[in-house]
């Protein structure tokens, strides 16, 4: 125990001795870790935030959407197919009677006008069940209801941003008339702020919703995008969703149509992610590989200068094996020192970060990190350390 | 008096380029215990070459080497290094203090690399040779920060921590001005006398070797006398 207080506390002075040096050498592991952990973090961050997006749609969800958008690999197509949804195949889903509902959704980015100002918001077109299965709350006025859907009323409710962009005042902005694309449409609700968006994702607050059909004034085609279908309790989600793809089927071709649930969407969107790891992993690597190989060179400088020392301390009773402890020890401590730098540059990198990104550096990568500096530590230093070790103490001391 | 080192029959070789060079040839030779011995010699006679092997920081390319009646020509790296931890201490011309170790350390530098169980607090041991040999209040100084004859007061400290049988000195006053050698010289003696560690002292100056009670001249790698 002493020996190894001895053998860390003699490279620890050695270290400290050189604090440049020390600081510039581990500044490549510092770099590499600080990379490696940080993009790993920002992976995990933005993965959650899509995985918290499924989840806040609320569990036993049914998406259908049209085309083929999973690949055979694994990974998202991204192809669409010339396939667009109608109100046919609504009426054709509402024959599942025990759905507990199915949403149609329309989707455009539109320009909006109101109070003089122009911005640009989503437009969503729907039924009324939208607000319950995205859990949008009413902040102003009111939600539109179901007869305001059957009957094609021209009314909308807005998300918060839109109203601060156009309307200084959300009470100025109620009951008054939007402009979407030339036509003209009375807000009667705004919601409650959902956050959301900036990196990607969706900002839910800058939403314009208005009855399904009410949208066919700006959906000439009367098209639909997707639909969200739940599925209710009392049936086995599986047997469900079949039952759905089965409706689908009648119209369409197998691979015309997707009918998915959010845990294949989230698998996708992790294996994507293990993909996009496995590469910021690789990158950060190299640099990590970069920083052993200058840890290396140090150590090598480090041996030839201390030629004479290692001679005395052989001379006095040292075995080959304590100057190789000795040596690999500095390494191992540079290289730690870089990993422990790297690893709190990245927590205050992901402290200022999380303000606007959902960034989190997690257990898993921190021992990595740590245990990866270890290991460069020990392979770039076993080699100096072994010329260090081998170096007879006859030449060593003798050595000018 | 008992042997402590024999050596038997030992020759050292070299290669130098492409001829052979012998610095020791066929030497035999005992040293028993308690007492002071010169090797002495001009430079180049294969003295330093010779205590080398009896310090065992070098071995023979043929002959054997007897620690107290143990052949020890052919034992692995890591015993040879114990043995010369716990065996042998080393006075250098040179010093051959780490400077950047304090004076303390460097006197302990021994002990750490020790496999024995001592008998001693090395710490304390290490106070009291710094205050014998008049270097009180120098523990924290560094090597640098002190003269030659103190630095060569550390370096005998150093020898002696480990309690060792044998001592050896290579040039011991070679650095010194002559006070400080002369000062260096009667301490080496007393040792010899007071404490009956046996001390070989390698040289090139006679006066030195005149003052011991042995002298072994060596000369072209050959003892002559």
């Amino acid at each position: 125990m002493k020996y190894f207080i001895f053998i860390i506390s003699t490279s620890l002075k050695d270290l400290y001795r050189n604090k440049m040096r020390t600081f510039l050498t581990s500044l490549g592991i510092l770099i590499g870790v600080a990379s490696v952990v940080l993009l790993l973090s920002f992976g995990l961050g933005l993965k959650e935030y899509i995985k918290g997006q499924f989840d806040s749609l609320g569990t036993n969800l049914v998406f259908v959407i049209p085309g083929q958008i999973f690949g055979n690999s694994g990974g998202f197509q991204g192809m669409r197919s010339a396939v667009q949804f109608d109100e046919r195949d609504l009426v054709s889903l509402r024959k599942l009677r025990e759905a507990i509902y199915i949403i149609p959704i329309f989707s455009k980015s539109v320009k909006v006008e109101g109070n003089a100002k122009t911005d640009f918001a989503t437009l969503t077109a729907t039924t009324d069940e939208i607000f319950p299965a995205r859990n949008l709350e009413i902040e102003f006025g009111r939600l539109f209801d179901k007869p305001e859907v059957d009957k094609r009323t021209r009314v909308i409710v807005i998300g918060p941003k839109v109203v601060e962009k156009l309307y200084d005042n959300p009470i100025l902005a109620l009951n008054k008339s939007l402009d979407i694309e030339g036509q003209t449409f009375k807000i009667i609700g705004i919601l409650r702020a959902k956050g959301g968006g900036g990196f990607g994702g969706p900002d839910f607050d800058k939403f314009v919703y208005m009855p399904m059909k009410t949208g066919y004034a700006l959906n000439t085609e009367k098209k639909i995008a997707q639909f969200l279908v739940k599925a209710p309790d009392n049936i086995p989600f599986a047997q469900f969703k079949a039952e759905v793809k089965d409706q689908m089927l009648k119209r369409y071709k197998e691979d015309e149509v997707t009918v998915a649930d959010s845990a294949e969407f989230i698998s996708t969107i992790s294996s994507i992610f293990a993909i996009l790891n496995s590469v910021l992993v690789g990158i950060g690597a190299v640099s990590l590989i970069v920083g052993g190989i200058g840890i290396m060179n140090i150590m090598y400088v480090s041996v030839t200068e201390r030629i004479r020392e290692i001679g005395i301390r052989r001379a006095l009773g040292a075995t080959e094996k304590d100057i190789l402890y000795q040596f690999l020890s500095e390494s191992v401590l540079l290289s730690l020192l870089g990993g422990f730098m790297g690893l709190g540059v990245s927590f205050a990198v992901v402290a200022i970060v999380q303000k606007f990104f959902p960034a989190y550096v997690d257990l898993m990568s921190s021992v990595i990190a740590l245990g990866t500096s270890s290991f460069i530590g020990i392979f770039f230093g076993v080699f100096p350390a072994r010329k260090a070790a081998a170096l007879s103490p006859i030449d060593a001391i003798r050595y000018e | 008096m008992q042997e402590i080192i024999r050596i038997d029959r030992v020759w050292k070789e070299y290669m130098m380029g492409d001829v052979l060079f012998q610095a020791l040839k066929n030497i035999n030779t005992t040293i028993s215990e308690g007492e002071l011995t010169a090797i002495i010699g001009p430079s180049g006679s294969g003295k330093s070459t010779l205590m080398h092997i009896i310090g065992l920081l070098d071995k023979p390319t043929r002959g054997n080497v007897y620690i107290q009646g143990k052949d020890v020509s052919k034992i692995p790296d890591d015993k040879l290094s114990m043995l010369r931890n716990e065996f042998v201490g080393f006075v250098f011309q040179q010093f051959n203090l780490i400077n950047k170790l304090t004076i303390l350390e460097n006197i302990l530098l021994p002990t750490i690399y020790t496999r024995k169980e001592l008998k001693y607090n090395p710490e304390e041991k290490a106070r009291y040779l710094i205050q014998r040999f008049g270097l009180g209040g120098k523990e924290q100084s560094y090597p640098n920060k002190i003269s030659g004859g103190q630095q060569q007061r550390v370096a005998i400290a150093r020898s002696l921590i480990m309690e060792p049988k044998l001592i050896l000195a290579d040039e011991p006053t070679g650095n010194l001005d002559s006070k400080s050698g002369v000062e260096i010289l009667k301490l080496l003696k007393e040792l010899n006398k007071e404490e009956g560690i046996t001390i070989v002292i390698v040289t090139h100056d006679k006066n030195v070797a005149d003052q011991t009670k042995r002298t072994i001249e060596i000369q072209d790698g050959e003892i002559i006398k």
